[in-house]
């Protein structure tokens, strides 16, 4: 059996033993296009088709058609696919009581003809007189008074959400979050928008899903970076190297959590709507499955990179190029971390520690920083670094600068 | 240590059990909602030719009054001139048209006497010796007083000019405990506002409500429909159009016919007022409302005989009855009223809410009358129902399988987790609906799918950063605690913002949306309590024992 710390050959196996080394910050122009790219799509075609609301949302036409034993819920359905209706939109129940019972059909405005169209069929389907049927017009069950609660509810939530990072993070990681999330809500009603599929209030709790999902996996990636963070402490670590690190870190949990989430839903729309034929679930896992793919790309490739911009431009400046390659594998998986390497070996620890105790300036910490790294860097993976993981190195008082 | 972990993993594994068979064997499982199960549906018609406009307004207060009351997420639709309530996992029809009577006028009705009518033959005893029973208001002499605020609202509003003419109150008894009506007449605003209802409030229709006094005696509950029959009183309607009715401490009090309505109030204005204890402020309709408001006030004002003194000191008395129950019967303590009325008294923040609720909604615009009541069937149906569980089904057991293949033996955690979390959901579920009859919808059925996947998040969390600890050197004891520790914070902190969210939106939204709030939570919650109380010790003590060495985990060979 190979050594477990030792790089493995392939991508793949990199991935599994959580030795990849990506440049996410590198590529984070990616991120920014995707985003600007969603944004304009779901504008441009909320403004130019708007959007496709359902029957809770505007109200339709209702038909009370006598139930009998030759007319039930799916001849009602055939005659609403006969007549060019979507049946995945339409609301057809059974109701009973004492003195009669009908089947209630719902469907949205239809223009007239096809209205007088459907109404005969009933009517032929259910030996009945049109007369017989009662056509109504309905309202809508999800009334303004809903949507504006919904609203008030969302915008406390993001605000609380927003204190709350910022409390138990920072208030970068607040802006970042919410700004993935708000990419994620965008995208998943600009496929709607886009494919007009229809509006229920099961996609607004879909929605609602969606944006909750995304806020747990960015927070998940970002509790690493915090992490990183206190453990880079003293080693003057640049901050968009402390993400890419992290992000490296948790990519195969961040895969395997994607995969778990996404399986069910997946298997939803395939096995659910697909095979055994359940329409209502289609849009309402389609969104969610839409909206869960944007989340998982979105706290990897715009909440980090954003949190990285945020800081990298408010912090210290770096003074040297940032970590790729080798170098960014062998600070993933915990070895050769710039600043510790020098410790072990003898001359070095000597060298490294007195300049840390002068603690003279950025740039002599620095330079120590990039002779490490012209070693031979496959040197730096093997050491054993236990010390990296769940403990931190005390992180050294800070001298005022005299 | 060791004894705690054992304790905690076998203790929660037995309690969710227990909890799990416990509601099967009284076959509690959750309710399931409109379009899984069906349910019941009334239709509602106006008593009088509403306007479409008049008809959204109802629909909106149906709904809000029925969640109020606890029937969660009905669907309330306007079709054609009547309006269809439906309402989730009611089977009975009784029920279903008990459900819906919540529309209920509100009728400003003048006290006449204390305890009874003249020649009532029922009730001869002196009721004012019954204590008061629900009720914070010490009332001497059962019948709550009425007294001008004047003075009170000085503080509230020092903008007020209260001549002296008006405010006059020479009661202004400090010993007498009351519900007060008072004005605030800072301002006078031009009744220019155009008067929304087209119907005028007839002040001397005698009362058509020929049906019997209908509140239970001391039933406390305002909220409960009230329409059985109480089968004491037989008949309290007099010619003269007095009707003895209860008040809601069980007391009768003989009132007037009804001088008008709710709707002399304006719509959604009643506040709870909590500055000097805890009063009512409800704003009247210009126009007419205030006309027949004032009309009523100054006869009780002035003791005339349609609404006398009842004692030396004292002003007539004006009840405020909700479907045959007295609410509140206040002294009035002026003569004419403008734009706003604060009804004052001992109130506790519970009982003025009530009474702000009761004003609010006494603001039907028409009558509404239930037509029959029918069941009506599931609208998804159990298809779809049927169709997501096995696709859900499907998907968490592909998801298992990967895990298992992933992470080998230590995902035997995962596997007795996952039981675990869906029996505590399964079990809270089932208790929550019964309790707040929340019930799960289909959205809510496919939220707690992807629940799972936010579930096993915390495992493979969890199980990544020990994968980490053990490839750099530590032996799986060491670095199961170390990582549990690393992990449970990711976790609290990412579960927390879920938990917040729903605890929004279910605190501030309504509908569908309250459900879906209801269930994230739920889901949340359990998670957290599985990962602490059950895979913390069973990973810990699994790392410990003997049986994981030389077995693989995370992809390497366990070694001691």
């Amino acid at each position: 059996m190979s050594r477990a710390d030792q790089i493995a050959p392939t991508a793949l196996g990199r991935l599994y033993r959580g030795q990849t080394a990506i440049d996410f910050y590198g590529r984070r122009r990616i991120g920014m296009y995707v985003a600007i790219v969603t944004l304009l799509v779901t504008v441009g075609s909320l403004f130019g088709q708007g959007i496709s609301l359902g029957l809770d949302f505007e109200g339709g036409q209702a038909w009370d058609v006598p139930a009998g034993a030759d007319f039930g819920v799916e001849e009602a359905e055939q005659v609403l696919s006969d007549n060019g209706v979507d049946v995945g939109g339409a609301r057809i129940q059974l109701r009973e009581s004492d003195s009669r019972s009908v089947i209630a059909v719902q469907i949205q405005v239809v223009d007239e003809a096809t209205a007088a169209s459907i109404s005969q069929g009933f009517a032929d389907a259910s030996s009945a007189t049109v007369d017989e049927l009662n056509f109504e017009f309905t309202s809508s069950s999800w009334g303004a008074d809903i949507t504006r609660s919904a609203v008030r509810a969302l915008v406390i939530f993001l605000i609380i959400v927003a204190i709350f990072i910022s409390i138990r993070f920072e208030w970068r990681m607040a802006v970042s979050a919410i700004v993935a999330m708000a990419n994620d809500v965008l995208f998943a009603v600009g496929v709607y928008s886009l494919f007009q599929f229809e509006i229920t209030p099961a996609t607004v709790i879909a929605f609602l899903t969606i944006l909750g999902y995304s806020l747990y996996d960015t927070i998940v990636v970002f509790d690493r970076v915090q992490e990183n963070e206190g453990k880079y402490a003293s080693v003057r670590m640049p901050y968009p190297d402390i993400v890419n690190i992290s992000m490296n870190q948790v990519l195969m949990r961040s895969i395997n959590t994607s995969f778990s989430s996404l399986l069910p839903v997946v298997s939803l729309l395939l096995v659910g709507s697909g095979f055994l034929g359940a329409v209502s679930l289609r849009e309402f896992a389609l969104a969610l499955l839409v909206g869960m793919i944007s989340g998982i790309y979105s706290s990897i490739f715009i909440a980090a990179p954003l949190l990285a911009k945020l800081r990298s431009t408010t912090g210290r400046t770096s003074r040297r190029d940032l970590l790729t390659g080798d170098d960014l594998r062998a600070a993933v998986i915990g070895a050769g971390v710039s600043g510790r390497l020098a410790s072990e070996s003898p001359d070095a620890r000597v060298a490294g520690s007195r300049k840390n105790e002068r603690a003279e300036n950025a740039s002599l910490a620095d330079e120590d920083a990039g002779s490490v790294r012209t070693r031979s860097t496959t040197d730096a993976i093997h050491q054993p670094a236990e010390r990296i993981l769940s403990h931190p190195p005390r992180p050294r008082k800070k001298k005022k600068r005299s | 240590m060791k004894r705690k972990l054992w304790l905690s993993l076998i203790a929660t594994t037995l309690i969710i059990i227990v909890a799990f068979v416990g509601n099967l064997a009284t076959s509690n499982t959750p309710k399931l909602g409109l379009d899984l199960q069906g349910g019941a549906s009334v239709i509602l018609e106006p008593a009088e030719d509403a306007s479409g406009e008049d008809l959204t307004i109802v629909r909106d207060l149906i709904r809000e009054e029925l969640e109020r009351t606890g029937i969660a997420e009905p669907n309330v639709r306007v079709q054609g001139s009547s309006i269809v309530v439906e309402l989730p996992g009611v089977r009975d029809q009784q029920e279903a048209l008990a459900a819906v009577d919540v529309s209920g006028i509100v009728e400003l009705r003048p006290v006449v006497a204390f305890s009874a009518c003249q020649d009532d033959p029922l009730l001869g005893g002196d009721p004012s010796s019954q204590p008061p029973t629900t009720l914070g208001v010490e009332v001497p002499q059962t019948v709550p007083e009425l007294l001008p605020v004047d003075d009170s609202l000085d503080e509230v509003d020092p903008a007020t000019d209260v001549p002296a003419t008006e405010a006059v109150d020479p009661v202004q008894d400090e010993a007498t405990p009351e519900d007060t009506v008072g004005v605030r007449r800072n301002r006078t605003v031009p009744s220019d506002e155009p008067v929304t209802s087209d119907e005028p409030v007839t002040s001397d229709e005698p009362v058509t409500s020929d049906d019997p006094v209908t509140t239970e005696v001391g039933d406390p509950d305002l909220d409960a429909p009230v329409d059985e029959i109480a089968p004491d009183f037989t008949e309290t309607t007099f010619p003269n159009g007095n009707s003895l009715l209860l008040d809601r401490e069980g007391q009768p009090l003989c009132v007037g016919p009804s001088q008008g309505t709710g709707e002399v109030f304006e719509r959604q204005s009643a506040v709870v007022d909590n500055q000097l204890g805890f009063s009512v402020v409800v704003g009247l309709r210009s126009g007419e409302g205030e006309a027949t408001w004032n009309n009523l006030a100054s006869q009780c004002f002035n003791g005339a005989p349609t609404c006398p003194r009842q004692d030396q000191s004292g002003n007539g008395q004006l009840a405020i009855v909700l479907d045959d129950v007295i609410q509140s019967a206040p002294q009035v303590n002026a003569p004419s009223f403008s734009d706003t009325v604060s009804i004052t008294g001992r109130f506790s923040q519970g009982e003025a809410e009530d009474l702000a609720n009761i004003l609010n909604r006494g603001a039907f615009p028409v009558e509404m009358v239930a037509q029959e009541s029918e069941t009506i069937s599931p609208a998804a149906g159990q298809e779809s129902l049927r169709a997501s569980i096995i696709a859900g089904l499907i998907g968490v057991a592909i998801v298992l399988a990967f895990l298992v293949a992933y992470y080998r033996w230590i995902a035997l955690v995962i596997l007795g987790g996952m039981t675990i979390w869906s029996l505590t959901v399964f079990s809270v579920a089932a208790f929550v609906s019964g309790a707040t009859n929340y019930s799960l919808s289909l959205a809510g059925v496919t939220g707690i799918i992807v629940a799972v996947g936010v579930t096993v998040d915390s495992y493979i969390v969890f199980f990544e950063r020990m994968k980490d600890e053990i490839r750099n050197g530590r032996t799986l004891k060491n670095a199961a605690p170390r990582s549990f520790t690393m992990t449970w914070r990711t976790i609290w902190s990412a579960d927390l913002i879920s938990v917040i969210g729903a605890a929004i939106l279910f605190w501030l939204s309504v509908g569908s949306v309250r459900g879906f709030a209801l269930f994230l939570g739920i889901t949340t919650l359990c998670d957290l309590f599985v990962c602490y109380f059950f895979t913390r010790p069973a990973v810990l003590l699994l790392a410990r024992s003997k049986f994981m060495i030389g077995k693989r985990a995370f992809g390497l060979e366990v070694a001691q």
